[in-house]
């Protein structure tokens, strides 16, 4: 068992978790303003797919970030414009966006490499070497030569919660999803407001996507995303919609897959199935929900679209 | 997450059926511009999708053979819909329902029509079962069904492949069950073509769900949950039973959709067996605003999309997830139907002026 338990599954928790903490977030976010995002995996895909296309064109894969950005917020845009302005249903809308995405990466892989399956390897995001972390045993593997995202995950918690709670604005978004008709009368714009918030949870969703193709692997395949978004917001309900909860929940979920990855290598399929293995963050995930959530309350005008009165 | 499921639920039952049709001239007018970005002219690939879905007699057919799991699929997500519950598991209820008929069917020796009975009661019972999971956690543990259907779908994959490549592979390359024994099959029922009696049971289980929802007192109560939880308790009514019989059933609709395509198509199951027909059924009911009837021409559009693309694919070399695009892009715009109705509206309004 002293092999399950190191450094290395350290450094694979922390590779598995930075997309889930930073797709936690892109949830939380439009949670917390009254707009379910469940497109949150189709964003994740279509964001890995910009990603590894703008480093795969320009060999700059900050291209490719700003690129995966982009596709997010783009989509995000769309979800808000049905759902906010035309108040549609947010899960339906929700899962449109996932099977155009699922769609969308499908046609354009096939359009621009005629085949299918994932793209060729293009240059991945550079790791940051900080030399005097080089020789510390744990602070080493866990900050050092990591990329930008990861910082920016790590950092994202105390971010988000300085804007949620300490800025007009994240107050502003709060109010909104609690209720819209009380911040309309005290001049919030509710639309807005809860647009500014679906295009930052696009962002976000976006860049947790390019975490995936180019920095978790060098390339994009079809349909990696492979239920991440769905964890995401499985760990935004058990951390209850709260910055620092979520946070966690993100990184248990990313542990527990890396718990699952370690295994596979400790126990080789011979002595048991790889199924199991790669079935467990489905499963674990269910049951956690199941054994620990108790009654899970989200923002109280969530999934409801606004109407404003009319004058 | 809330419940925000119920207000659209009641809507698309009053929702004229302008939308859908909308929604997919919709999809097939921004697709076009995709088609543009390939170097080829829309219209003409158009045409090659018409010709892929209904030009001839052997395309059609595919086309009805296409539309059988869809139709039940489309049937399945509806049923539990109605009581307000998100099944979007179809897919692994499918899976788990065809395997488990796949090995009842080269396992066991039964005479021809009892076999092929126990075949659909098979797939049937553990779809139930494996979509009765996520019921129970609804009812009992307060978890979110759609997180938990679209979370067991993954298991259901991995299990099924585990058991067809390691488990009851037959001999050969392709990892796949051996046949089932002829006693279990559907048959073709017309010559050349792969269309078989499975079309009988589409039919006969659209008339069985229309009749369950609106005749009998569980169809009642199931409805009333759906349309407004609070008061069908009030009434009475247990929401917990309920919403677990909804989302059997619904998984016995899924499953029964494997068990014919094993029975009446592949006589086996392999790996990658559903070409995400499961999935395709939450688009096929909404798009037929959950109406069991409509259900059958929504299926039968999506059964087009199939094969209309793969002739595209052929011909043009137009890449055939194109569709699935577009799929998206009219469950989006049946999501954000505001969005063309207050338009049309206005334009009825400046007529009458």
């Amino acid at each position: 068992m002293q092999n399950i338990f190191s450094e290395a599954l350290l450094a694979t928790t922390i590779n598995l978790s930075t997309p889930l903490i930073i797709a936690v977030f892109a949830g939380l976010i439009s949670e917390r303003s009254g707009v379910i995002n469940l497109a949150l995996e189709g964003m994740m895909l279509a964001g890995a797919c910009a990603a590894a296309l703008g480093s795969y064109f320009t060999g700059n894969p900050y291209i490719g970030l700003m690129a995966s950005i982009a596709i997010g917020m783009l989509m995000a845009l769309a979800h808000a414009y049905a759902t906010i302005t035309w108040r549609g249903d947010q899960i339906i809308s929700g899962l449109a966006l996932i099977v155009a995405s699922v769609g969308g990466t499908g046609f354009i892989l096939q359009l621009i490499f005629k085949h299918g399956g994932n793209t060729p390897d293009v240059t991945p995001l550079p790791r940051i070497i900080i030399p005097f972390l080089q020789n510390i045993p744990v602070l080493g593997v866990l900050i050092n030569k990591q990329t930008i995202l990861v910082y920016f995950a790590y950092l994202l918690p105390v971010l988000m919660y300085l804007f949620l709670y300490k800025t007009p604005l994240g107050m502003r978004i709060r109010a909104c999803g609690e209720d819209p008709r009380t911040a309309d009368t005290l001049g919030i714009n509710v639309y807005l407001t809860r647009y500014i918030a679906v295009l930052i949870s696009g962002a976000l969703a976006g860049l947790s996507g390019a975490y995936l193709s180019i920095v978790q692997l060098s390339k994009f395949q079809e349909n990696m995303s492979a239920g991440r978004g769905w964890i995401a917001i499985a760990a935004l309900i058990l951390g209850k919609w709260r910055p620092w909860s979520v946070f966690l929940a993100a990184l248990f979920f990313g542990f527990t897959d890396a718990i699952q990855l370690t295994m596979q290598v400790v126990f080789p399929d011979s002595k048991l199935p790889r199924e199991i293995f790669l079935s467990l963050p489905y499963i674990l995930t269910i049951l956690v929900l199941a054994g620990f959530v108790g009654k899970a309350i989200g923002p109280a005008a969530g999934g409801k679209p606004y109407e404003k009165e009319q004058l | 997450m809330a419940k925000s499921s119920f207000s659209l639920r009641e809507w698309l039952e009053t929702t004229p059926i302008i939308v859908p049709v909308i929604a997919v001239i919709l999809a097939f007018a921004f697709g076009a511009l995709f088609i543009l970005a390939t170097g080829h002219n829309p219209i003409q690939a158009y045409i090659l999708f018409i010709r892929g879905a209904f030009g001839n007699t052997f395309n059609l057919m595919e086309t009805i053979t296409k539309s059988i799991p869809l139709t039940i699929a489309g049937l399945a997500f509806l049923f539990a819909y109605r009581c307000g519950v998100f099944n979007i598991g179809t897919e692994g209820q499918l899976l788990i329902g065809a395997i488990a008929a796949s090995l009842v069917g080269f396992l066991i020796k039964l005479p021809p029509v009892i076999h092929q009975i126990v075949l659909i009661l098979t797939g049937a019972v553990f779809g139930a079962l494996y979509a009765g999971i996520a019921g129970w956690l609804k009812a009992y543990r307060g978890v979110n069904e759609i997180l938990s259907t679209l979370m067991l779908n993954y298991p259901a994959i991995y299990l099924t492949h585990f058991l067809v490549v390691k488990v009851f592979k037959a001999p050969g390359v392709v990892p796949a069950t051996p046949l089932i024994n002829k006693s279990a099959e559907l048959p073709v029922i017309i010559p050349d073509t792969r269309l078989h009696a499975g079309i009988f049971i589409v039919i006969g289980l659209i008339f069985l769900v229309d009749f369950i929802l609106r005749k009998t007192v569980l169809g009642y109560e199931i409805r009333a949950v759906g349309f407004n939880p609070t008061a069908a308790a009030y009434s009475g009514i247990s929401i917990r039973k309920n919403v677990i019989i909804a989302i059997m059933i619904s998984g016995a609709l899924a499953g029964i959709a494997g068990s014919v395509e094993v029975m009446g198509l592949h006589h086996r199951f392999f790996d990658q067996f559903s070409p995400g027909y499961g999935f395709d059924g939450i688009s096929v009911s909404l798009v037929a605003l959950l109406n069991p009837f409509a259900t059958f021409f929504s299926a039968l559009f999506f059964g087009a999309m199939r094969t209309g693309s793969t002739e595209m694919q052929i011909f043009q070399e137009i890449p055939r997830q194109l569709m699935t695009l577009y799929q998206g892009i009219i469950l989006f715009f049946i999501a954000g139907q505001l969005i063309f109705i207050t338009f049309i509206r206005k334009i009825i309004r400046k007529r009458k002026e």
